[in-house]
């Protein structure tokens, strides 16, 4: 690939992201910068793109919604597209949706590391000494 | 010519020898190079007139050991006075010989098989060879037979590790066998038997050594355990499947040779190895039984007995070995407080007792009470004593009354159990006055039964009839019948007039209420009245009468240190700050104060006293301080310290000297446990004789008060103990109380009075 052609490929990332600054900000938050097909958005706000130009395992990429900033995990993805980004169907939630049974519950992300609402594990063994509330707080 | 002189100069030693040798056996090798060497002098001794008694014991070689003993030993005896140890497993001590383990044959000289040394007992000139080759071989076989039917589980055995079939194989055993099991027929299978929630059967473990069935009934005295079938399909069991209603039942645990028998609370819990063993005493009866409290990651995970010939022998109660699970229950962990919406709640240490010196400091001295349980030991007592006598409070009762009419408790003699807990055995009359001295001391009652089993003791009881295992005379139920007695009007008065070494034996539980003062007097009046009669026959003069069974670990500690008797004192005043110590009994409620009253439960239960708290304070349990508890017989002993408190629990004094530093000119001058135990010492040195017993003798001076006054008039009520069936024995303070051991225990119990196999 020439040089003319690298610079072309910038020239579209940039326009892509919507100008300069915008994609200092893009490369800020993402570490990359590409131009593709935008496919969709999830629930979440979060865009999802696909170039086949780029190889196999970076031609499917999402860009988290802004207000996620730096904040952002794997685990906001949902599982829909998470089956697409992970090449389980090369068919989008848009061109093919999800069939919502009753069972499903609703995705959340991981919550691990935040402030709140972490999951910490219990022990369910029996105390050595188990002791004695008054009534009140029993 | 070697032989005759290295026996004249045994002779010679046994006599130069005898004072310092109680045991009335010496031992000396026969021939040695030093007997050859000093035989000129040893044999001019010789030919002086021998100075010995007329000595009729015998002599016999154990391993060419010489060894003198009495006619009766056994051989197995005789062998351990020279510390030849001859494996076994059907023998034991305190039991009866049955000789059916065949585990100590021995060779013996001119004797065509092995003998059983069990049971075989010496003859004169006895040649006994216990390391010799028919020795070993018979041992040898005698293990093979066992092993052949022993199921090779001692990888989840509770005994292993502590069991003596795997010392022994060990030690005595072939290192093959010759069965082979080559028609795959397995080994002999029993079936498990149910014989209660404390004592684990794995039958199939079982070689039928029949020490359990022995125990049962020689020393608890039921006969509930026994054998059926022969041979090969002998079992041992209860026959039908009940509950083996004793509350001595654990000592099978300890008596069991094998894994058949272990402890149900403690199954799969811990391996021997694990586990650290702490020498301590008992709290859960006024006995003070010796016990070893062993922890593992400071987690009480047993209790067994630790021998004392003076108290417990080997032997401790059900609820001293199994209660223990009661201290990891209901326990006090946190400081608390109320707050300013009245509802408890944990505080901080600095909190807690800032609280409580402010509201103490704002009472005066007379509106403070104390009220102590039957746990306390004599640490917290002597520092809880000095710091309200600081604040000019007077007023500090124990929760168990005692009556104080004449002498009262200020004469030591009326509380103790004067002869002893040995006495018993010496003893050829023991009268026992409102109590079910089963429950209330089931080791001394094992002890009393010895007696009645093998010195005629002769046991006569003044309260309800209830099953103590031993036949005894009814005297009658109530007071009157014991003031009958007292008076010499009984029928029985003449009989029991004859003993030479009479017992009588109080109960503190009759002496509770306001009748308390008549049965008291009464004892004293008949105490002495059996005194006089019986010195007048026997030359021992100092035999003490009257005894006073207790039934706290506390409570004679407590009146040695100077505390009132009963909660009356506390009743009258309506204090305003009353400070509980291990109060648990519930002996005063809210009503007994003033409306305002703020009440500071120090302690390491949540229980009835911590039920009606306005403070708490976690304390140490038995098991976690370095303390002393004087028994009934007013013999000091020291716990040591088990386990750590839990969580934010101290122990006892350590709280009360810090509270002490919260009030002002109140701090207390002690820094070091070696203090407070110097503060005892000044106030009664016996405190620190640990393990003696420091007598009294002022029964002259008791006898003349009570009879210099009226005797106290009372209501005729019958004398009813308050434990009287097995049910009731199992929770008595605190610790039992939150056991739930204990609760399963009294739940099998209801459940066999429902059985027809119950016998009362």
């Amino acid at each position: 690939m020439s040089l003319v052609d690298k610079l072309g490929n910038l020239i579209r990332a940039v326009k892509q992201n919507g100008g300069l600054f915008k994609s200092i900000r893009t490369f800020y938050f993402t570490d990359d910068l590409k131009w593709g097909t935008h496919v969709g958005t999830d629930k979440y706000g979060n865009r999802y793109f696909e170039n086949n130009y780029y190889f196999m395992g970076r031609n499917r990429w999402v860009l988290f919604n802004d207000a996620f900033r730096l904040e952002y995990d794997g685990s906001q993805i949902p599982p829909e597209w998470h089956q697409w980004m992970h090449y389980t169907t090369d068919k989008t939630p848009i061109e093919r949706p999800p069939v919502q049974h009753r069972w499903m519950v609703q995705h959340e992300e991981n919550k691990t590391g935040s402030s709140k609402d972490t999951y910490y594990p219990y022990s369910t063994t029996r105390t050595k000494i188990e002791s004695w509330m008054p009534k009140n707080l029993r | 010519m070697i032989r005759p002189r290295g026996r004249m100069l045994n002779t010679v030693c046994s006599v130069a020898h005898h004072h310092f040798n109680p045991s009335s056996s010496l031992v000396l090798p026969t021939t040695t190079t030093r007997s050859l060497s000093l035989g000129q002098p040893l044999l001019q001794a010789a030919k002086q007139p021998p100075a010995v008694v007329p000595d009729n014991r015998v002599e016999l070689f154990i391993d060419d050991k010489r060894v003198l003993c009495e006619p009766g030993t056994t051989v197995l005896q005789a062998a351990a006075m020279v510390g030849v140890e001859i494996p076994r497993f059907c023998y034991h001590d305190r039991l009866s010989i049955a000789g059916n383990c065949r585990m100590c044959l021995v060779e013996v000289e001119k004797s065509v098989k092995p003998v059983a040394s069990c049971a075989m007992p010496v003859m004169k000139g006895m040649r006994v060879k216990t390391n010799s080759v028919a020795t070993r071989k018979a041992r040898e076989g005698v293990m093979e037979f066992l092993l052949m039917n022993h199921p090779l589980d001692c990888p989840i055995c509770d005994q292993a590790g502590e069991c003596d079939l795997q010392d022994q194989s060990m030690m005595f055993g072939n290192d093959r066998s010759r069965f082979t099991d080559i028609k795959f027929e397995g080994k002999r299978a029993v079936e498990d038997k149910n014989i209660g929630p404390l004592v684990k059967t794995i039958m199939t473990r079982c070689i039928h050594c029949t020490r359990c069935i022995r125990f049962a009934s020689e020393v608890a005295g039921v006969d509930d355990l026994g054998t059926t079938g022969r041979g090969g399909d002998m079992q041992v069991g209860t026959y039908v499947e009940k509950l083996f209603a004793s509350e001595l039942s654990g000592n099978v645990i300890d008596l069991c040779p094998v894994g058949a028998l272990t402890s149900k609370p403690y199954a799969f819990t811990a391996r021997p190895w694990e586990i650290r063993k702490c020498e301590t005493v008992d709290v859960m009866d006024a006995l003070g039984s010796n016990i070893v409290v062993n922890t593992r990651g400071g987690e009480v995970m047993r209790v067994l007995p630790r021998p004392n010939e003076d108290v417990n022998e080997e032997w401790i109660s059900d609820k001293t070995r199994f209660a223990y699970d009661g201290l990891k229950r209901q326990r006090l962990t946190l400081p608390m407080l109320k707050n300013a919406q009245g509802v408890l709640e944990p505080v901080d240490w600095e909190a807690a007792l800032t609280g409580i010196a402010a509201k103490v400091s704002r009472v005066e001295g007379r509106e403070i009470a104390a009220l102590v349980g039957g746990l306390c030991d004599v640490e917290s007592l002597v520092v809880l004593k000095d710091l309200l006598n600081r604040l000019g409070c007077e007023t500090l009762c124990t929760e168990e009354a005692f009556p104080m009419n004449a002498a009262g408790t200020d004469v030591r003699s009326n509380y103790l159990l004067n002869t002893k807990i040995t006495g018993v055995e010496e003893a050829d009359l023991v009268i026992l006055i409102g109590t079910n001295i089963r429950f209330e001391a089931p080791v001394l009652n094992a002890r009393i039964r010895k007696a009645y089993l093998h010195n005629n003791l002769r046991v006569a009881v003044v309260g309800k009839k209830t099953d103590l295992h031993y036949e005894y005379d009814h005297v009658g139920d109530t007071i009157q019948a014991l003031e009958q007695l007292a008076n010499g009007e009984h029928k029985l008065s003449k009989d029991l007039a004859k003993a030479k070494k009479p017992m009588i034996i109080v109960g503190s539980s009759s002496l509770q209420d306001a009748d308390g003062a008549a049965i008291l007097a009464n004892a004293i009046v008949l105490a002495d009245k059996l005194k006089s009669g019986s010195s007048s026959g026997s030359s021992d003069h100092d035999w003490k009468v009257l005894n006073v069974l207790h039934r706290h670990a506390g409570q004679v500690g407590a009146l040695d240190v100077g505390y009132t008797p009963g909660a009356g004192k506390i009743k009258e005043l309506k204090p305003r700050v009353l400070y509980m110590l291990g109060a648990d009994a519930g002996v005063v409620t809210r009503k007994d104060l003033a409306a305002d009253a703020f009440v500071i439960y120090q302690g390491h239960h949540g229980d009835a006293g911590a039920e009606i708290a306005d403070a708490v304070l976690p304390g140490a349990a038995y098991t976690e301080k370095s303390a002393t508890y004087v028994n009934t017989e007013g013999r000091a002993q020291r716990a040591n310290v088990a386990v750590t408190p839990p969580g934010m629990a101290r122990e006892d004094w350590k709280i009360l000297r810090a509270l002490s530093e919260f009030i002002p000119g109140a701090s207390l001058p002690y820094e070091k446990l070696e203090d407070v135990r110097h503060r005892m010492a000044d106030i009664a040195p016996h405190l620190l004789r640990y393990g003696a017993v420091e007598e009294a003798n002022y029964f002259k001076q008791s006898h003349a008060l009570v009879h210099g006054s009226k005797r106290p008039s009372h209501s005729g009520r019958a004398l009813a103990p308050p434990q009287t069936v097995l049910e009731d024995f199992y929770m008595t303070d605190s610790i039992s109380r939150a056991s739930r051991t204990m609760a399963k225990c009294i739940q099998a119990a209801r459940h066999h009075k429902t059985t027809k196999y119950s016998v009362s």
